[in-house]
């Protein structure tokens, strides 16, 4: 008997002639958006290789060790091209340098705000607002539609249990709408192997995890619909409330409350946080200098007496010494604003963790941003994405900076540009080296942070049992309301 | 003396896109203070006729007059002199019956009834008075059959087209119905009605005509006819095409 | 006769779960956007003020104009930047001014706080373009084929009803309708403004008025849509389905789509490329520049002052060659570039301009000064302010800071007084000028223009589509 129910929902969705043309045309929306994607990955994998074999190149020329400035960017990854999340708007590119701490800039928004305009679109965005209209708009009078037309009352008055109904409708609503969803998916993936998109086994996993969540989150709104429908008695009544709390979960709840965590956690700007750290630099420069002053009028206090050329003797006896002094309190001094600036990050973070808790906790009432959440969270492309390149950053720049250094010393000489100023002779610049390349083949290189399948899956373990949670809640009602509903 | 007609079929012939004959070269009128019934099985033609009257349809050749205006022609103004009754009177289910009543009592251009005309006429037509107020989302098919034919009585129009407006209802609202249709003509109305309800045809009629297949086969007064005519003539021409 | 349908069209409207439902939701959306704008603007305005304060902080102490090496300015939030947000939280807010060199906005809103660009805010223009467009077809789906299926029709066209009488007071009545729950809250959420310390100038209010206007219209369009798909389907649930795929398309699709096919057919030149590029002249003409320093010859002169002055000048002038050098080259990238973006945007805009939503966010942006054109601004005033700058460090310090100049620093055994600390106010401050209404009333004018050919368009064909329509 089940079966026959299954059979029938599954023919009433399928049969209805709306059904195949909006499942042709919302399977052809996501293939062009994969296919998009895919161009804009392989766009991005080239400036990426273009940029990354100049840098190496810049580097090459450099004037010498002391001037060598890496620049890092952020590898594309397979995964934007189903979800782009945050990819877009935090920044693509960092200078490596002793100078200046890591910062990502040149976000793809702020490079070409015409795309912030109207923002891309991604798989994900396809199935969270379009399948989810779908599966409501097919199911919001799989009961009330059926009493409406009286097949409800025929039905019942065969011996037919109302449980197995209910999940007759459920099953039955659920092959017809998730098996045609599995042909774009499967279409997709398979765009991804003839475009020859670099997918690692890890990735394939990801993507599967990805779809099988996109299934659960369409099955929320799936089981939402039968629940309206028997929570009501008209379908038009059952259409008007499915169509808003569509609105309410797919677009105002998520939204609202992000920027309501954004009202009752305030975050100092970065750039409030930079001119902090700015004016610690600036205070530990000053204090350095005075020390300096002081340290070389101590030092040049005991030739005072000397003539002349003891004085050079001395001098010449003691600069280098003098030099490697002051040059390893300008390290300590370097190791201080830099202590300083990773301990003032850590406060922003702690700051933002609190603030991104209390947004997911707001607007994790939708199922709309659970999968959200899961899908970036299964893309890599999640809020955290900054702070993970940021500390691989902040790992690789002493590595960096430590080989430019021993490099700088193999060759001798303090390098760079040397300006004499002397009372005898007056100005002399020195610009060191002139010709040849510099050899960096030996140079550490930045290594992409990578995130394992399982540490993405763990956070985003919470939003995949959200939404498990939200489908059982959703049929659970529906069970209940359909035992008790008045099949006249 | 003999008046004009006020309602007037001549030649009204309709052919469907899809080339079915629905009417075919009709031709009656109707007399102020004079009941025509037009009977005849599903399909006949009967309410082709009727929205060839209210110009819902352009007619393939001749014409329907109301007023000796052809509705096709200059439809506003005939529509002016007609008021209509559908099979199933459809009103606003979110407004009280005085809501609707003041709503297409004004469409159909009067204006200055007071509410208490509308109670008047809505306990004429056998409306209880505590159902006036009420919104229409709970009224029965009889109950909104009466709204409608108070529409009618309200708009005051010399002509009046009844559509099946009797079926679906209990005998004695059917009853009911039919003495406030006669009652209509005696005040000097003229009224086109589409029933298959041979029996009430025959009671109220002053002519009956019968529809088959888009052709008037049959029209007859009712003095003429006696009983058992009208019953063979129904199993001749109607009860083929119910088969 | 029109009168009285509208009058109709109100109450029938007026007293359906429909009209309760979006009239709730309306009011607390707008109502809560306006809510957390206010907000948002007083802590925009309190991180702009801390960011200013934390700044200038940095300098205090300092003693000598030449350890000013840099001075950061920031772009002030703008009072309608959080009702309607454009490209305002995609730009870079802070900009890093040197006496020379290139200027470059950074720390933009959603780069600093990516929780916000996964999840975007509630803003204006969201609930217009998204919100109130989807209302407008819920409120429009069924005007002409409900009444059908409702069997109303049939009866209301038994009178003397002309069909072009008919279905301009429909439209009048749901557009009237509609206009309630969305202007009832919007003053009330004017009202609030104050209440937050927020007030509006003239040019403000303008805007605001203007927008409301371009939305208004953008829900007429949407509401006519529908007028049209009802009148050219026999039944609610077809047009609805009809209504409700045209909206995704148009909402959703077309202004995304419009970017991409826009960069699939006019190629910009990355950021990557010429930055690279730059980098690579500015290391050649260094190089250029490297055998004058090492044959530099120092003044004769035991006078250290002067012999300092004479070798400041000397890099002052390769600097100064060279930036010019530079600034040529880069010049004509950045114009490149430019003109490449401004082609693309074109592009972009034009196929947008099938959408009346994004019709709408264009004309929002244009007019509120936070469209594409506000980053220009930015930067073209911060450059400005660059050459203040310049002009002011030159003044004090006797050169221009910044860029690749070297400072040298005499330290005499003198026991003069100790140097008196300098007052970083008295720098040239910034004060950014927000793109006025006027500047943007020509682009303004021309997309609502648009809108309004849409809105009339969709009406003509309604009104067509109702002329042959059948009432029965």
């Amino acid at each position: 008997m089940l079966n026959t129910l299954i059979t029938h929902e599954l023919r009433t969705i399928v049969l209805s002639p709306k059904f195949s043309l909006t499942f042709a045309v919302t399977s052809l929306l996501m293939l062009l958006s994969v296919a998009v994607g895919i161009a804009q990955y392989h766009d991005a994998v080239r400036q990426y290789e273009t940029t990354t074999a100049l840098t190496q190149q810049e580097m090459r020329e450099a004037r010498g060790w002391m001037s060598l400035n890496n620049t890092v960017l952020r590898a594309p990854d397979p995964m934007q091209i189903f979800v782009a999340g945050v990819n877009d708007d935090i920044g693509r590119i960092s200078a490596v340098n002793s100078f200046r701490g890591i910062k990502l800039t040149h976000s793809t928004y702020s490079d070409d705000p015409v795309y912030a305009v109207f923002r891309f679109i991604d798989m994900a965005f396809i199935v969270s607002v379009v399948f989810s209209l779908l599966a409501l708009l097919f199911t919001y009078d799989a009961v009330n539609g059926e009493a409406e037309r009286g097949t409800l009352q025929l039905i019942f008055s065969n011996a037919v249990p109302r449980a197995r109904y209910i999940l007759g409708k459920f099953i039955g609503a659920w092959l017809g709408l998730i098996v045609p969803l599995c042909i774009p998916f499967m279409l997709s993936a398979l765009l991804l192997i003839v475009w020859s998109v670099p997918m690692s086994p890890d990735h394939w996993l990801r993507l599967l995890t990805l779809y099988g969540t996109s299934i659960l989150y369409v099955t929320v709104f799936i089981a939402a619909g039968i629940l309206l429908s028997t929570a009501t008695k008209r379908s038009s009544t059952s259409f008007l409330y499915s169509l808003v709390s569509w609105v309410c979960l797919v677009f105002i709840v998520p939204r609202a409350g992000a920027t309501i965590a954004g009202q009752i956690v305030v975050i100092p700007t970065v750039a409030e946080v930079e001119a902090e750290r700015d004016a610690f630099a600036k205070d530990r420069w000053a204090r350095y200098e005075e020390t300096l002053q002081t340290t070389w009028r101590s030092r040049n206090a005991p030739i005072e007496s000397m003539t002349r050329e003891d004085r050079e003797a001395y001098r010449e006896q003691h600069m280098w010494e003098w030099m490697e002094e002051d040059d390893r309190n300008r390290k300590q001094v370097q190791k201080d604003i830099d202590a300083f600036a990773l301990s003032a990050n850590e406060q922003q973070r702690n700051r933002k963790a609190e603030q991104e808790r209390l947004a997911f906790a707001l607007s994790r009432f939708s199922p709309a941003s659970a999968y959200h959440l899961a899908a970036v969270n299964l893309a890599g492309t999640d809020i955290t994405l900054k702070a993970r390149y940021e500390d691989a950053l902040n790992i690789y720049r002493p590595l960096f900076t430590a080989y430019k250094d021993k490099k700088q010393k193999e060759s001798g000489g303090m390098g760079g540009i040397r300006i004499e100023v002397n009372t005898d002779t007056g100005v002399k610049i020195d610009t060191g080296r002139e010709k040849g390349v510099l050899d960096i083949s030996d140079m550490p290189r930045f290594e992409q942070p990578q995130r394992s399948f399982r540490d993405a899956a763990v956070p985003a373990m919470i939003d995949i049992g959200l939404l498990g949670f939200f489908s059982f809640a959703a049929f659970a009602g529906a069970f209940v309301r359909f035992l008790r509903y008045d099949v006249r | 003396m003999e008046q004009q007609p006020l309602l007037e079929a001549n030649g009204l012939t309709k052919r469907y896109e899809d080339g079915a004959l629905a009417v075919n070269n009709v031709s009656f009128s109707v007399r102020p203070g004079e009941i025509y019934a037009m009977l005849g099985g599903n399909g006949a033609g009967k309410t082709t006729t009727i929205n060839l009257f209210l110009n819902f349809l352009e007619p393939t050749s001749g014409e329907a007059r109301i007023a000796g205006i052809a509705s096709h022609a200059d439809p506003l103004a005939a529509k002016k002199h007609v008021a209509f009754v559908s099979e199933n009177v459809m009103l606003y289910t979110n407004f009280t019956a005085v809501q609707n009543l003041a709503y297409f009592v004004r469409l159909g251009g009067r204006t200055g009834y007071t509410t208490e005309d509308y109670r008047r006429v809505l306990l004429r037509v056998g409306l209880q008075e505590e159902a006036h107020h009420k919104k229409l989302k709970g009224f029965s098919k009889g109950m909104r059959q009466k709204c409608g034919i108070a529409i009618a009585i309200l708009k005051d129009a010399p002509a009046i087209l009844l559509d099946e407006p009797t079926s679906g209802l209990d005998p004695k609202s059917g009853y009911e119905f039919m003495q406030l249709l006669g009652s209509l003509r005696d005040e000097g109305k003229a009224i086109l009605m589409s029933t298959h309800d041979i029996f009430r045809a025959k009671e109220s009629a002053d002519t009956i005509g019968i529809m088959r297949q888009g052709n008037l086969v049959m029209q007859q007064s009712r003095a003429a006819l006696s009983g058992e005519d009208l019953e063979r003539l129904y199993m001749e021409h109607m009860a083929g095409v119910t088969e | 006769m029109v009168r009285l349908i509208i009058e109709k069209e109100l109450r029938d409207i007026f007293t359906s779960s429909k009209f309760l439902v979006t009239f709730g939701i309306c009011s607390v959306l707008i109502i809560l956007s306006f809510l957390i704008g206010a907000r948002n603007h007083q802590v925009a305005t309190a991180q702009y003020e801390a960011s200013k304060r934390a700044n200038d902080l940095q300098y205090e102490g300092v003693t000598d104009w030449t350890r000013v090496q840099e001075y950061k300015i920031f772009l002030p939030p703008q009072p309608l930047a959080t009702l309607v947000n454009g490209v305002a939280n995609d730009i870079g807010r802070t900009i890093e001014v040197r006496g020379r060199g290139e200027l470059r906005s950074q720390d933009s809103r959603y780069g600093d706080d990516p929780i916000f660009a996964l999840f975007r805010f509630l803003d204006l223009e969201f609930i217009f373009s998204i919100v109130l467009t989807l209302f407008a077809i819920l409120f429009g789906y069924d005007l002409i084929n409900g009444e059908k299926e409702r069997g109303t029709l049939r009866l209301t066209f038994s009178n003397a009803i002309p069909r072009t009488g008919y279905i301009i007071a429909k439209f009048i009545g749901a557009f009237l309708a509609l206009a309630v729950p969305l202007l009832v809250p919007i003053l009330a959420g004017i009202l609030i403004l104050p209440a937050f310390g927020i007030t509006l100038a003239g040019d403000d209010w303008l805007k605001l008025a203007l927008i409301i206007g371009a939305g208004i219209i953008t829900v007429g369009a949407f509401l006519a849509l529908a007028l049209f798909v009802s009148a050219s389907t026999e039944r609610s649930s077809t047009s609805f389905l009809v209504l409700l795929s045209l909206w995704i398309v148009m909402v959703m699709i077309v202004p995304r789509l419009s970017v991409v096919a826009a960069d699939q057919i006019v190629t910009v030149p990355s950021v990557d490329e010429i930055n690279s590029q730059k980098s690579r002249f500015m290391s050649q003409i260094w190089n250029e520049d490297r055998g004058r320093m090492n044959s530099y010859t120092p003044p004769k002169s035991q006078n250290v002052q002067e012999v300092m002055a004479g070798f400041n000048k000397f890099m002052q002038e390769l600097a100064d060659a060279r930036e010019k050098k530079f600034n040529e080259l880069s010049a004509r990238l950045n114009e490149e570039r430019t003109n490449r973006q401004a082609e693309q945007q074109m592009l972009a805009m034009l196929v947008s301009g099938v959408s009346p939503s994004a019709l709408f966010t264009l004309a929002a942006g244009e007019i509120n000064g936070t469209s594409l054109r506000m980053e220009r601004a930015f930067l073209e005033q911060a450059k400005e302010y660059q050459r203040q700058y310049a002009a002011f460090m030159k003044e004090k310090t006797g050169m221009n800071t910044g860029g690749f100049s070297f400072v040298v620093r005499m330290v005499t055994d003198d026991d003069a007084a100790p140097p008196k600390p300098i007052n970083i106010r008295e720098l040239p401050q910034f004060a950014f000028t927000p793109l006025s209404a006027a500047s943007g009333l020509g682009a303004y004018t021309g997309y609502t223009g648009v809108l309004a050919v849409y809105l009339l368009l969709f009406f003509a064909g309604a009104y067509r589509s109702f002329q042959r329509y059948d009432v029965r």
